[in-house]
């Protein structure tokens, strides 16, 4: 439950509408995105019914993941600080011209490469059992002054690596986001994504070489990853999916935060948070939404402004 | 501060206006960032009603929130015309702290980009829901054809809201008010320079013609 009321701290889940109108327990308008670390324990307590819940859409991924999909909370909310503090720390790093969302890329690259690691060592030779491996999950996705090691050194060096093991299908991030899945977000992005602004299914290339590069992903980029995301979640692509759109197959190069972030940017498209300080801005999205965000916070915050509240503010003023 | 009192103010006007007249129309001054938007809102509310709307700033997105000045009476050829003003924060596709760490540290520049983002979400449900017709203000000293320009010239023209251009800063050198006829021959361009006040009387006259 990546979102949460501010104020009655109650819960929602990844793409839920109900919260555009304003919290039904409080009215609060102010939520925020990470959930806190509480919040992710108790999902990681729930993990049998977690893991089993995602199978539908990973259903390839499903047996190598099954404890991915209870640390995915934490992580995220790891990785959301990693990328905030990294942000600081990191600029000077060798990334950093390559990309321009180095900050991102490299508390990402950190947090991916720890993926693979972690995967090989918990569940190659078992399933992993149950809640006490989760918590080794927030430790490797630690955000890098908190873990020993220089952090640039390590992002450059674990770089490549993690390139490397990030050609291995499946597992990866983007299944993992998939795993977070339900049929919430699924429905909030069918009615807020118009199919217009979706590439034709067709045009796509068959190996998901879309948008690889940091920065060039588009809106229509980050429509695709999270369509990726929710429709996809493994490499069954033959599979009909569901709510019916495939755009591209899972990239196994994405880092983490690029799934977060496209996550972030799917759910209020129209603002893009290219790193903090940096936004792009959907005009034609901020025009014609009736919700959009008042107040962003680089940790994960914000604030929906609701049309009611809107019209609230405007009779004060 | 004046707050209560202008709210006090506008009520008692409102109340004398209920039965008898229409709403004053509200005029949205919209534009991109620096081109002159709060000079031209705050000369407007000097020039008729005393006191100004806003701070303003060569650093761009000094205005981060839209404000409003109620009941600007106007007075052209014996007629009054009422206009609300609403100065909008500048409307851009791109925020980026790094334009204004130059003016300040870092952290107030990030600060500053996040809010002049949510001011263009304002100024654009503003524009949706709450105005009655539109000045936009452009620098004369720059290429008027640019998207957001574009895109914001042509959401007003589907909403058939009354529009003007106001060709600004034409006390600047480089200015060319014909580059932005040319660029937006369908409306009427105005040319004017609010910092100095030139050509202010062909600005109310035109204010209440076509928001009258």
């Amino acid at each position: 439950m990546p979102h949460q009321c501010t104020n009655c701290g109650r819960t929602f889940a990844d793409g839920s509408k109900e919260m555009l109108s304003g919290c039904p327990n409080c009215g609060g308008n102010k939520f925020q995105f990470a959930p806190t670390t509480t919040a992710a324990a108790e999902s990681s307590g729930g993990a049998g019914t977690d893991g089993s819940g995602s199978v539908d859409t990973a259903s390839g991924s499903a047996d190598a993941s099954s404890s991915e999909s209870d640390g995915v909370a934490t992580r995220a909310a790891e990785t959301v600080r990693d990328w905030v503090s990294a942000d600081s720390d990191d600029d000077s790093g060798p990334e950093a011209a390559e990309q321009p969302l180095s900050a991102g890329s490299t508390a990402a690259t950190e947090s991916n490469q720890s993926w693979p690691a972690s995967d090989e060592t918990d569940s190659d030779d078992s399933e992993p059992p149950s809640d006490g491996e989760f918590e080794e999950w927030p430790e490797t996705a630690r955000r890098p002054e908190d873990r020993s090691g220089s952090p640039t050194e390590a992002g450059s060096d674990e770089q490549s690596h993690s390139r490397n093991s990030s050609d291995r299908p499946s597992s990866g991030p983007t299944a993992t986001m998939a795993d977070d899945e339900n049929s919430a977000q699924a429905d909030a992005r069918t009615e807020v994504v118009p199919s217009d602004d979706l590439p034709a299914h067709s045009d796509r290339p068959e190996k998901g070489g879309a948008e690889p590069d940091g920065d060039a992903d588009s809106v229509a980029g980050t429509h695709s990853e999270a369509e990726t995301g929710a429709e996809v979640g493994s490499d069954d692509a033959d599979r009909p999916p569901e709510h019916g759109r495939v755009v591209s197959e899972p990239s196994g190069q994405r880092p983490s935060i690029e799934d977060l972030r496209a996550e972030l940017n799917e759910q209020f498209e129209s603002i893009k948070i290219v790193r903090p300080g940096q936004y792009e801005l959907n005009l034609m999205e901020l025009y014609n939404r009736d919700e959009y965000i008042i107040s962003l916070q680089e940790d994960g915050r914000y604030v929906i402004d609701v049309p009611d509240s809107w019209h609230d503010g405007d009779e004060d003023d | 501060m004046g707050l209560f009192t202008e709210l006090k103010d506008s009520i008692s006007r409102a109340t004398d206006r209920l039965f008898s007249e229409q709403e004053p129309k509200r005029i949205g001054i919209y534009g991109p960032p620096n081109a002159g938007k709060t000079t031209l809102a705050n000369r407007i509310a000097r020039d008729w009603t005393g006191d100004a709307v806003g701070a303003e700033s060569h650093v761009p997105h000094e205005t981060r929130r839209a404000r409003r000045k109620e009941n600007v009476e106007i007075e052209r050829d014996g007629k009054t015309v009422t206009i609300d003003i609403v100065d909008t924060p500048g409307v851009t596709t791109k925020v980026d702290y790094e334009e204004f760490t130059d003016e300040m540290d870092e952290e107030d520049a990030i600060r500053r980009s996040r809010e002049a983002t949510e001011g263009v979400a304002e100024a654009m449900h503003w524009l949706r829901e709450d105005v009655d017709g539109v000045i936009y203000v452009l620098d004369s000293a720059e290429d008027p054809i640019t998207q957001v320009n574009t895109m914001l010239i042509g959401i007003v023209e589907s909403r058939d809201l009354p529009v003007l251009i106001f060709a600004n800063k034409t006390d600047l050198e480089d200015s060319s008010v014909k580059r932005i006829e040319d660029a937006f021959p369908q409306h009427k361009t105005i040319p004017l320079s609010a910092k100095e006040g030139d050509n202010m009387d062909e600005v109310y006259d035109n204010i209440a013609e076509y928001f009258g």
